[in-house]
């Protein structure tokens, strides 16, 4: 008998009810300044459905928390009651989540069941995923439960967005509307129409006032997004952030190694444009399926489900990508299963 | 660490648990390490509660909407030296533990009901453990409707040292109106007139009893009963003959450690065993009561290959009470029970409840907790969750040893 027979389960670990079950869930969020990403954190602090989190921001002054409890030996924690606390990242995200997490097991901060990342900058997710995905020592402790877009009602249809917010859409698995209450009806409405087409599988939130439900546009979102599998018809953006998504399904359950094969390949030669991939593998010989993530170059790491969502059977990925096409892809996966040797 | 003093400060957590429902027993939420669900024959769904101490014996809540626990029945001991501590239910049989503060007190065996109408437990029988040097049972295990396995002392016992008084007893209860003994067996040279010599004695802050606790039996191997004996360790017998078990193999981790060796959960397609010491002194004096993870592909020769994370000493030692491990959910083998062997559910006292993913045995991780606040009127200043059941919904029902009484939860990891 060899020590590999005490490891019970699938072979990739426990199985669990949702992605990242278990972990500290990490919620990502994006949109270009002035979209309301502050805000919208700001009163979610103040609500009790967001107790016990903590958010990571570029400077304390942005949150503008005047209430600070407490300072922390540690110079980039502060707690702003609620058992809510506010750290500074000012360059390193990756140290911030690792004192996090050893801090919270010696009870040097409160145990804080969540945390909120706010994006910086032009606001480019890709990072912050990228980080979660790769780090296998905070892969362990945290889990991305959404990436939310926030987008300024006001100023997104007239031009005055930077071409970013694109990508920050499509990207995104839930996207809150913002400045609700400065924009006509029938400007809502057309922002709405415009985000759904962008990127029809994420959930659209509206924030009036920057006051979004808490639980809403926090809460962990499914393996395939929000409102399931959908993509995006064409190619949308202007030419420099030209970005788009798609679906794909495969009848025939994979082989885990055949899949990473595939996956691999496509990485290693349009890594760069390949912003994001999520979706739901059957692999032969699992009950459940497997909940994949790629950013980029890196994959995160995959978890076997207890059980489907629904009775279809068939692996479903949604890809976001930059000039590279389904039909690509799709061959690309043909090739690959075509050449790939029989199992043995 | 803080530089201040932390203001406002809500000691109570949860992670990954969500807590649907409590329920205080109306004033008596002292509860013990027995906890059983029947199935009533009118569908209900009842938890059967066993008290940590007199008055109260047991308690019985409709827990068939999990979110609304509603009180079915309320007993008392007849005597205020006596604890129930421990019962089992299989169908609508229930078999209750009676210790008692000294040996020598009556009453103190096991006595057997018929619970078929909740409402109305009626008593079938007694089994009598009392004895000049007997408190009675402890902890009792009972899953296949025939035998009850035990921590007991017995009239004809006699230990060398008074506090080696409950050993590994087996008693057939397939008529429920007459228990009878089958079997026995205790650790050599604990008895006046072993042959073999006394055990070496822990030190004194540490000598707690070389005695049974937990005495687990599962269809999985009928052969074979798991026994967590305090300060001796863990200890598997073969009982292929009931009337003569015999040691398959002993671990035993202390000194170093503090002993009181609990539970012993076997995680059969694995070949893994979970094993827990009981933290028995406050204020983190026993650190650390761990929960461990042994290989035993070779049954004779466990090796412990890893322990789970336990809450931490800085935070927890001096919260009030105990800390450290105790009970764990023991995958027993009814339909009304949960079963997992990726995943490991146990009681810390102040460190509250605790669920660990051992999917990977060499590195159990921590995936969930709920620390509820002190309840009012708490002896110690905190909680001190004693035991856990989950019943086959995955619905989590955990106790508090003192005035806390029943915490429903549901699993979200």
């Amino acid at each position: 008998m060899r020590p590999s027979d005490l490891f019970g389960g699938s072979p990739f670990g426990r199985r669990v009810r949702r992605p990242g079950a278990g972990r500290v869930p990490v919620t990502v969020v994006t949109g270009f300044l002035g979209a309301g990403k502050t805000g919208l954190i700001r009163a979610a602090l103040a609500s009790p459905d967001a107790a016990r989190t903590a958010v990571i921001v570029n400077e304390f002054a942005e949150l503008g928390v005047d209430d600070v409890l407490l300072r922390t030996s540690a110079e980039d924690v502060r707690l702003i009651g609620n058992g809510c606390m506010c750290c500074a990242a000012r360059s390193d995200l990756q140290r911030v989540l690792r004192n996090l997490y050893a801090e919270r097991e010696t009870g040097a901060v409160p145990p804080f069941d969540r945390v909120i990342v706010e994006t910086s900058g032009l606001s480019d997710p890709g990072p912050v995923l990228q980080l979660l995905a790769g780090d296998r020592a905070l892969s362990g402790h945290y889990a991305v439960s959404a990436l939310v877009t926030v987008v300024d009602c006001v100023l997104a249809l007239d031009g005055q967005a930077p071409p970013e917010w694109i990508e920050q859409v499509v990207l995104a698995d839930r996207i809150v509307l913002s400045k609700t209450e400065l924009a006509s009806e029938a400007q809502v409405a057309r922002v709405r129409a415009h985000v759904a087409a962008l990127n029809p599988g994420a959930e659209i939130l509206e924030a009036s006032n920057l006051r979004a439900d808490p639980l809403a546009w926090l809460a962990p979102v499914a393996a395939g997004g929000a409102r399931g599998f959908r993509a995006a018809p064409a190619a949308v953006g202007p030419d420099a952030v030209s970005c788009q998504s798609f679906v794909l399904s495969f009848d025939t359950p994979f082989r885990w190694e055949v899949f990473l094969q595939v996956m691999e390949t496509l990485l290693a030669l349009r890594g760069d444009d390949v912003l994001r991939v999520k979706g739901l593998v059957h692999v032969e010989g699992c009950a459940g399926p497997v909940a994949a993530h790629f950013v980029r170059h890196l994959a995160a790491r995959p978890e076997e489900l207890t059980a489907w969502p629904d009775a279809d059977r068939r692996s479903r990925l949604v890809f976001i990508t930059r000039n590279v096409s389904a039909a690509q892809v799709q061959a690309l996966f043909d090739a690959v299963l075509a050449l790939a040797p029989p199992p043995g | 660490m803080l530089t201040t003093t932390d203001q406002g400060a809500d000691d109570s957590q949860t992670r990954n648990f969500k807590l649907i429902a409590h329920h205080d027993l109306g004033g008596f939420g002292g509860l013990g390490e027995g906890m059983s669900i029947q199935i009533a024959k009118d569908g209900r769904r009842i938890l059967w509660l066993a008290h940590e101490s007199a008055p109260k014996n047991f308690t019985a809540l409709d827990v068939t909407d999990p979110k609304s626990p509603r009180m079915v029945v309320q007993t008392e001991l007849p005597q205020a030296h006596m604890r129930s501590n421990s019962l089992e239910v299989t169908g609508d049989i229930m078999v209750v533990a009676y210790q008692t503060q000294k040996a020598g007190q009556q009453p103190a065996g096991m006595e057997i009901f018929d619970i078929s109408v909740p409402e109305q437990p009626k008593s079938l029988s007694f089994f009598d453990c009392s004895g000049p040097h007997s408190r009675g049972v402890h902890q009792l295990w009972f899953c296949d409707g025939e035998y009850v396995h035990m921590a007991a002392g017995a009239p004809d016992f006699t230990p060398r040292d008074a506090k080696d008084d409950q050993f590994y007893r087996i008693i057939d209860v397939r008529d429920p109106t007459k228990p009878t003994e089958v079997g026995r067996w205790w650790l050599p040279g604990t008895r006046e007139g072993d042959s073999a010599p006394a055990p070496v004695r822990h030190t004194p802050e540490f000598d707690l009893g070389f005695r049974a606790h937990n005495t687990n039996v599962y269809p999985q191997r009928p052969d074979r009963a798991y026994l967590g004996y305090l300060d001796a360790g863990m200890i598997v017998l073969d009982i292929s003959d009931k009337s003569a078990p015999k040691p398959i193999c002993r671990w035993d981790n202390s000194p170093p450690y503090a002993g009181f060796t609990h539970t012993v959960l076997p995680l059969f397609e694995r070949n893994l065993l979970v094993v827990t010491d009981e933290s028995v002194v406050d204020d983190g004096a026993d650190w650390p009561k761990l929960v461990w993870i042994l290989d035993a592909r070779d049954e004779t020769n466990p090796i412990p290959i890893a322990t789970c994370p336990m809450p931490s000493r800085a935070v927890f030692a001096k919260r009030g009470g105990r800390v450290g491990a105790h009970n764990l959910h023991e995958n027993l083998p009814l339909p009304t029970s949960w079963f997992s062997d990726q995943v490991i559910i146990g009681t810390f006292f102040n460190g509250g409840l605790r669920a660990f993913d051992i999917s990977n045995p060499y590195q159990p991780v921590e995936i969930a907790s709920f620390v509820p606040p002190a309840p009012p009127l708490a002896p110690t200043g905190a909680i001190q969750l004693n035991d856990v059941f989950v019943d086959e919904r995955g619905i989590v029902y955990t106790v508090d040893r003192h005035v806390g009484g029943v915490y429903i939860l549901e699993m979200d990891f």
